[in-house]
């Protein structure tokens, strides 16, 4: 699973959820804090549309922890600044890198719960869809 | 103007400071961050967008502590954020790909994907609403999760812009995709002419009150543009870091709301065979201020004696924290100067007198 999936998958998930995964980890293994979570910020860099160049849109606080398990290393960014969810995300990924990671499945669950929130949002949204009555056309002959 | 260090005044400044809370104190009830975050959304909006900062928890602290001034709150989200180090750029986040919550286009009512209305003031009848004086926020609150739960699921789809159909058309330029290393008005102090990467980060974190009368200023005749809004589009744009430990992966962090308009103007070609266009991009659900930006950035391509075709007359005055700042500055003490222009007064009217 790639590592922008499963960090997705985490950033969505509770806090509860997180840690569940990080405590099975845990239960088998002994992580060794590298880099303490601390804030700090990104920039988010953005594509304009009318000449396709970059800009800074501004910047997000974000919390970054390093982990060490058995000799791989693992490291979270998170947006916001919940120490131990990142932290937690530290282990998770270290456990991935390691391969020792036996939660796929239950993230894969997440995953769909999260999708499933996120559509019947959409589709709440999308009862605005406007359904307009064309008196003439709108373009030129 | 000359400025004279002053003392004294300490125990009463910090009389000052502590009387603050006082304005503070009023009920015994407290503001809850989640509620400020939850239920002032669109002013947590604003004040991200002109501190820069995107951070709902700490723009509503920000507004918590200051009694909800505006200015106020973006100058502590500023303060705080000259503390932490910047430990990455995102990789580049395109609006093209954003999980709307609304999109509409005054220029065309048939758009690919279609219109959506999404939540929007703009059509309610703004009478008030005296039942709000007594509302069941938690009823509300489970309401909405159950309106939720209740929906059929529907794929959630990115939609195209409305000018890459007019692009297809020929109708407005086409530009190849642009790499070079965006300016940062956050390092750099801005040297004129800026690059165009300057002008939309300053716009952006401009003073909504600011960019909003100066572009009404353009639609009122004191500029060249009266454009047409092509797309407005407000949705979620998700947020993504390299992954340090290997360059082919990266980490999802989270995703911002942000608001983005195109608007689409007169043809600025001398055979008008092209329609030129101008961009806005705003943390938060602002139009207005989207809007204004869209304005001035073409604006800002003609060339013309209005101010608002002026650099440096637009990108230099709006800054909230420094705009504020300068005029805030007028209350310190000018004691000395002050008295130099009097003492010219009262040269100049005994010669008068005398004369």
């Amino acid at each position: 699973m790639e590592k922008r999936r499963i960090s997705r998958i985490l950033a969505r998930a509770s806090k509860e959820q997180v840690r569940s995964l990080a405590d099975a980890v845990k239960a088998t293994h002994s992580p060794v804090i590298v880099k303490a979570p601390e804030k700090s910020l990104a920039m988010v860099r953005m594509r304009e549309p009318v000449r396709e160049s970059l800009f800074h849109l501004g910047e997000v606080i974000v919390c970054e922890a390093i982990v060490d398990l058995d000799g791989a290393k693992g490291v979270a960014v998170l947006m916001g600044d919940d120490f131990e969810k990142v932290l937690d995300m530290a282990v998770i990924d270290a456990a991935c890198n390691k391969g020792v990671f036996a939660g796929y499945g239950e993230l894969e669950r997440l995953e769909k719960e999260q999708t499933l929130r996120l559509e019947k949002e959409n589709a709440m949204f999308l009862q605005t869809m406007v359904s307009f009555q064309s008196m003439d056309s709108e373009v030129a002959p | 103007m000359a400025y004279v260090a002053v003392s004294g005044g300490e125990e009463a400044i910090e009389a000052s400071i502590r009387l603050l809370s006082y304005y503070r104190s009023g009920t015994e009830k407290d503001l809850e961050l989640e509620v400020i975050q939850e239920k002032m959304s669109l002013l947590v909006d604003r004040v991200m967008s002109e501190a820069g900062l995107y951070s709902k928890t700490y723009a509503a602290l920000a507004l918590k502590q200051c009694e909800g001034s505006s200015d106020e709150a973006v100058f502590l989200l500023r303060a705080y954020r000259s503390t932490l180090k910047r430990s990455y750029d995102s990789l580049v986040a395109d609006t093209r790909d954003m999980r709307l919550v609304r999109r509409i286009s005054a220029a065309f009512k048939d758009i690919p994907g279609g219109q959506m209305l999404g939540a929007s003031y703009d059509y309610t009848h703004r009478l008030m609403d005296f039942d709000l004086q007594r509302e069941d926020a938690a009823a509300l609150c489970q309401k909405m999760h159950q309106t939720v739960a209740d929906q059929e699921p529907v794929e959630i789809a990115p939609c195209g812009r409305v000018s890459d159909e007019l692009k297809t058309e020929g109708l407005i330029d086409r530009f190849e995709q642009d790499n070079e290393e965006p300016y940062d008005v956050t390092q750099n102090l801005l040297e004129f002419p800026v690059p165009r990467s300057a002008r939309l980060q300053t716009l952006s974190r401009a003073d909504t009150g600011f960019i909003s009368g100066l572009a009404y200023s353009v639609l009122r005749g004191f500029g060249q543009v009266h454009p047409t809004v092509g797309e407005l589009r407000c949705g979620y744009v998700e947020i993504e870091v390299p992954y340090l430990e290997d360059a082919a992966e990266s980490l999802w962090i989270g995703e911002i709301l942000l608001t983005d308009v195109e608007v689409f103007n007169e043809a600025d070609d001398k055979d008008q065979l092209k329609l030129a266009c101008g961009y806005g991009a705003v943390m938060g659900r602002n139009e207005n201020k989207a809007i204004a930006m869209a304005v001035l950035d073409h604006e800002l391509d003609t060339t013309g004696d209005y101010p608002t075709q002026n650099d440096e007359f637009v990108l230099l005055h709006g800054d909230s924290l420094e705009m504020n700042g300068f005029i805030s500055h007028l209350k310190l003490p000018h004691y000395v100067t002050f008295q130099s222009k009097l003492d010219a007064v009262r040269k100049t009217r005994r010669e008068r007198h005398d004369g």
